[in-house]
């Protein structure tokens, strides 16, 4: 129970004043004449009678009636909910939504949601129950629906912020699962939050049913301040036979005023190599370059930390290195001069990864040739001998990828030899189209992964490219066609054997039959056809927090592996597919079970970008969606409390209940006095 | 008998409403008239000069009273007796000290006693007896001899009555003793605030004269009652000292000893051949009457 007014307490002193009365002012009341006090002095006077007090009830009708106006006048009154179960008489189901994303972090942000949450805790009537949801890009029902108040603070105080990002998508409708199930009839979520406004996009489909009401506390700042490092990149180089990295940092200023001379450093297996200066505009970005350094093996772990603000979270960015390793492939052509040139010069160009071509003749192949290698690309030749015999198929079997690019020269055995079940289809006659319009690519299957890349509008334009000449191949049911000529015939076709993939390019990649070897696609598709076809995924030097780290993966299938988390706890990969999924900002370490030394795999985890920007959302708005209708707006955190007792005494009206019932007692109290004393002749 | 001008069933009028009779003599008259109606043959309303015997002539004799025709028929000289002297004095003896100007809720005790007193003076003076009074408190305040004709002045002197001071009554009670050389009635009206043992030292000195003495103890209801409701202090009114009182813890007390007061007084006076009369101020003035007559009847039959 608060008082608006509790100066008024000064006015229990009134409570002496029946007493004196008692005590002191009634026998000084009057005079009585008397004609003489001869016979009234023989009797013993017997003062203390006078001073005892006799109707203790009365005196205690007085002293309660006054104790009463005067609390009426301190104008008590319960906290809300307290009182909105006495006055309503039902009881309520109230989940707490209390955000503990990333961006909580800013300054006093949680604490000032925590105390949100308790005062919500506190505000609870006995027969009410609560359950407290603590959410980022999830939500966890983190202490179950209960009355037991000082459980409920005890999860509260346990509380901290995460690097999750924002989502109030997975909060709101957990919350309208918890309170979907609840008996009771008055439902209510309290969400608690700086309400970013990246954390709605307003296609979530979390909507609350008639009955439930959605009460928002935000606890965000107005102008915010908040710099940010996003991401960075990095410039690889060769020098010397070792790889040097030139780390790109962009800087992100999400703030109204501009940040100056602001320090960013570059911090790369503990040690701090450079710090330089850097000037944001305000809601800008910019970058620094740091002087390249050589990476000197595999698991490098990198830093950048910009500047100190309140939310100095997304002021760090981590990063690990590794090494690029080049993928290798073994071009197979005829023989004859500069065969594969647009191939092996195609595949020069590349850094990511670097290919590492050798060009032989079919003729000159032998079987060990094929090991190590990643891809083996038939350039319009004959079926190698050396392959046959099931080599070829085994090397694809394992994991190997086989491009054949089929072309007059092409051959390959049928489907009674060993490999003759490599090939997507049946390889046909030539299909000569030099007599009026040249073929062209009249489909492509963008949604695979070759072709993904050139799905966006002005990616890659196929249609240039012209096809004089190509075989024909059927495909059996079970390949997928890539694509298809504009007479509908099979321009490309992938089977995929074992753990390996086989591709047939059913022209060349030259230009001898078509001229694509000229079009400005033609690099980036044998860079596709290569990377796909080895299995190539460009290492990343970062994860975000919340993605899944595929242990299993990274581990080539040992299960004997734990991770390290930045904090230091070791998880192992819950599941028999080796997932772990990233919920802390640093370095996380993949090690052996057993192995103390070495350098164990590093995965870096770092914020989500969109965390840094602390634009508000109007909670009104998110009100509004999920709700269907509007609501009384939302103040300021502390504005809030103010406005909300009084307005919750002005509503609860305490006071006059207690100046009716002092009234009453001292009614109840005359009365009684009155009768006392007529019958007693005496009080 | 006068029947006129009466107010039949006067007496028992409640002495408040006699009060608003400003004129004590109307009053009185009202009461008495009315009380002699009611008695009708009265027995004590007896001759002034009835016959009673006659005796043998001594020398001495006033030769008057010498029956003249029973010495003509027996030739002896015998002389006449007749009843005793029917004309006496009525002696009023007046309290006015301060304890007399009490009043609870009615007429102050003064005014009471005024009443009776103009009463009793009233009904003397009908009886062509001679009428005086004499005030007091601790010493004599007025003094109005015995006369036949003196009843207005003993009216007036009622009517200027002022209970003012503390009383005693031994002082002017002695005082008095010595002045009244003549026997007859003396009543005595007071509240008798002292020890019974005082009282009766201070009234003896009175009765040795061969006076008829009748003794009025006026009293308050509120003096016999005690009945206060709240704890006040009390004020003496004589001596003006206050005494802090919760009633309900002493009436009981009081009351005791209010009333061996009283029960003291009346063996004492008893005891002495004196009429005591205790008079409430809240009850009808009668008893005063009768007590008055009762006396006079006894000093008739004196020879």
């Amino acid at each position: 129970m608060t008082f608006l007014t509790p100066a008024f307490f000064l006015g229990l002193g009134a409570i002496a004043i029946p007493i004196l009365i008692h005590l002191i002012q009634r026998e000084k009341k009057r005079v009585v004449e008397f004609p003489s006090l001869m016979f009234v002095r023989r009797i013993p006077y017997q003062s203390v009678r006078r001073r005892r007090i006799r109707h203790w009830f009365l005196l205690f009708l007085r002293a309660a009636a006054i104790a009463l106006i005067v609390f009426a006048f301190a104008r008590p009154f319960l906290h809300q909910s307290a009182v909105a179960a006495a006055a309503g008489g039902a009881a309520r189901d109230v989940v707490v939504l209390l955000d503990q994303s990333a961006s909580m972090g800013y300054g006093d942000h949680f604490e000032k949601a925590k105390d949100a949450a308790r005062r919500v805790v506190r505000g609870l009537g006995a027969d009410d129950r609560a359950t407290l949801v603590l959410f980022a890009k999830n939500a966890e029902e983190n202490m179950r629906a209960t009355s037991d108040r000082a459980r409920l603070e005890g999860a509260i105080n346990a509380a901290k912020v995460t690097a999750g990002a924002t989502r109030y998508g997975p909060a709101l409708k957990l919350a309208d699962s918890i309170l979907g199930r609840s008996p009771l009839k008055r439902r209510e979520a309290v969400l608690i939050s700086d309400f970013q406004k990246t954390g709605w996009t307003g296609s979530e489909d979390a909507r609350f049913p008639e009955g439930m009401t959605l009460t928002t506390m935000p606890v965000g700042s107005a102008n915010a301040r908040n710099l940010a490092v996003p991401s960075v990149t990095f410039g690889r180089s060769a020098f010397s036979g070792q790889e040097r990295i030139a780390v790109t940092a962009g800087l992100s200023n999400k703030g109204d005023e501009a940040v100056g001379n602001v320090p960013v450093s570059l911090t790369v297996d503990g040690h701090e190599l450079e710090t330089l200066r850097a000037t944001v505009a305000p809601h800008a970005s910019s970058s620094v370059t740091f002087a390249p350094f050589t990476l000197s093996g595999p698991n490098v772990r990198g830093m950048v930390r910009a500047g100190t603000d309140p939310l100095p979270a997304d002021n760090t960015f981590h990063f690990v290195l590794t090494p690029s390793e080049p993928v290798s492939l073994l071009v197979v052509d005829s023989g004859a001069p500069d065969a594969s040139l647009y191939i092996s010069k195609a595949l020069a160009i590349g850094t990511t990864p670097q290919f590492q071509v050798e060009v032989t003749s079919a003729g000159r192949v032998a079987p060990a040739a094929f090991d190590k290698r990643a891809v083996v690309v038939l350039n319009d030749a004959m079926f190698p001998p050396a392959a046959a015999g099931g080599v070829l198929k085994r090397f694809v079997e394992r994991g190997g990828g086989l491009l054949i690019v089929a072309g007059d020269h092409t051959t390959f055995p049928t489907g009674s030899t060993a490999d003759g079940d490599l090939l997507p289809g049946k390889l046909g006659t030539t299909i000569d189209r030099t007599d009026g319009r040249a073929g062209s690519l009249g489909f492509l299957d963008y949604s695979h992964q070759v072709f993904e890349l050139f799905k966006a509008p002005r990616s890659g334009d196929f249609s240039a490219a012209h096809f004089f000449r190509y075989r024909s191949v059927e495909p059996a049911p079970a390949d997928r066609v890539l694509a298809r000529y504009d007479d509908g015939a099979v321009a490309a076709a992938e089977r995929k054997v074992g753990m390996g993939r086989v591709i047939v390019w059913t022209s060349t990649l030259d230009d001898s039959l078509s001229d694509i070897g000229v079009k400005p696609v033609f690099l980036p598709l044998v860079h596709q056809l290569v990377r796909y076809l080895a299995h190539y995924e460009q290492p990343t030097s970062w994860l975000t927090v919340g993605q899944v780290l595929d242990v299993a993966a990274r581990t080539k299938g040992r299960t004997d592996r734990i991770v390290v988390t930045p904090s230091g706890e070791r998880v192992a990969p819950q599941n028999s597919r080796g997932l772990v999924e990233l919920a802390e900002q640093g370095i996380y370490e993949i090690r052996s079970a057993g192995a103390t030394t070495g350098r164990p795999e590093s995965v870096a985890s770092n914020l989500d970008p969109v965390e840094s920007d602390l634009t508000p959302l109007d909670p009104r708005e998110l009100v509004a969606a999920v709700t269907g209708h509007a609501t009384p707006e939302t103040a300021e955190p502390a504005m809030a409390e103010q406005m909300t007792q009084e307005e919750i005494e002005k509503r609860q009206g305490l006071w006059w209940y207690l100046l009716l019932t002092g009234m009453a007692l001292l009614a109840v109290e005359t009365t009684i006095a009155n009768r006392l004393s007529r019958r007693e002749k005496f009080l | 008998m006068q029947t006129s001008q009466t107010m039949p069933g006067a007496r028992f009028v409640d002495p408040k409403i006699l009060s608003r009779i400003s004129s004590l003599e109307l009053m009185a008259r009202t009461v008495v008239e009315g009380f002699i109606n009611g008695l009708h043959r009265a027995p004590y309303f007896g001759a002034s000069i009835d016959f009673a015997e006659h005796r043998g002539y001594v020398a001495g004799d006033d030769i008057r009273r010498v029956d003249w025709r029973l010495f003509a028929r027996t030739d002896r000289f015998y002389v006449k007796q007749y009843e005793a002297d029917t004309n006496t004095n009525l002696s009023i003896l007046f309290d006015v000290s301060k304890s007399m100007s009490f009043s609870s809720r009615g007429i102050p005790k003064i005014e009471y006693a005024s009443f009776v007193a103009a009463c009793l003076g009233y009904l003397a003076q009908r009886q062509r007896d001679r009428v005086g009074i004499v005030t007091f408190d601790s010493d004599i305040v007025t003094h109005v001899p015995s006369s036949a004709k003196h009843f207005n002045v003993v009216l007036h002197t009622l009517d200027r009555a002022k209970a003012e001071r503390p009383g005693n009554l031994t002082a002017p009670l002695n005082k008095m003793a010595e002045h009244f050389k003549r026997r007859g009635i003396l009543v005595l009206i007071s509240d008798f605030y002292e020890e019974p043992d005082a009282v009766l030292e201070a009234i003896k000195p009175l009765k040795f004269l061969g006076n008829d003495l009748i003794v009025f103890h006026v009293l308050d209801p509120a003096e016999i009652e005690f009945g206060y409701d709240d704890a006040s202090s009390f004020e003496d009114l004589e001596s003006g000292d206050q005494i802090p009182v919760v009633p309900q813890s002493l009436a009981q007390e009081y009351r005791q000893l209010i009333r061996a007061h009283i029960d003291a007084l009346t063996a004492k006076f008893s005891e002495h051949r004196i009429d005591y009369t205790l008079l409430n101020t809240a009850e009808p003035l009668d008893r005063a009457l009768f007590s008055y007559l009762s006396s006079r009847e006894r000093l008739m039959r004196v020879r």
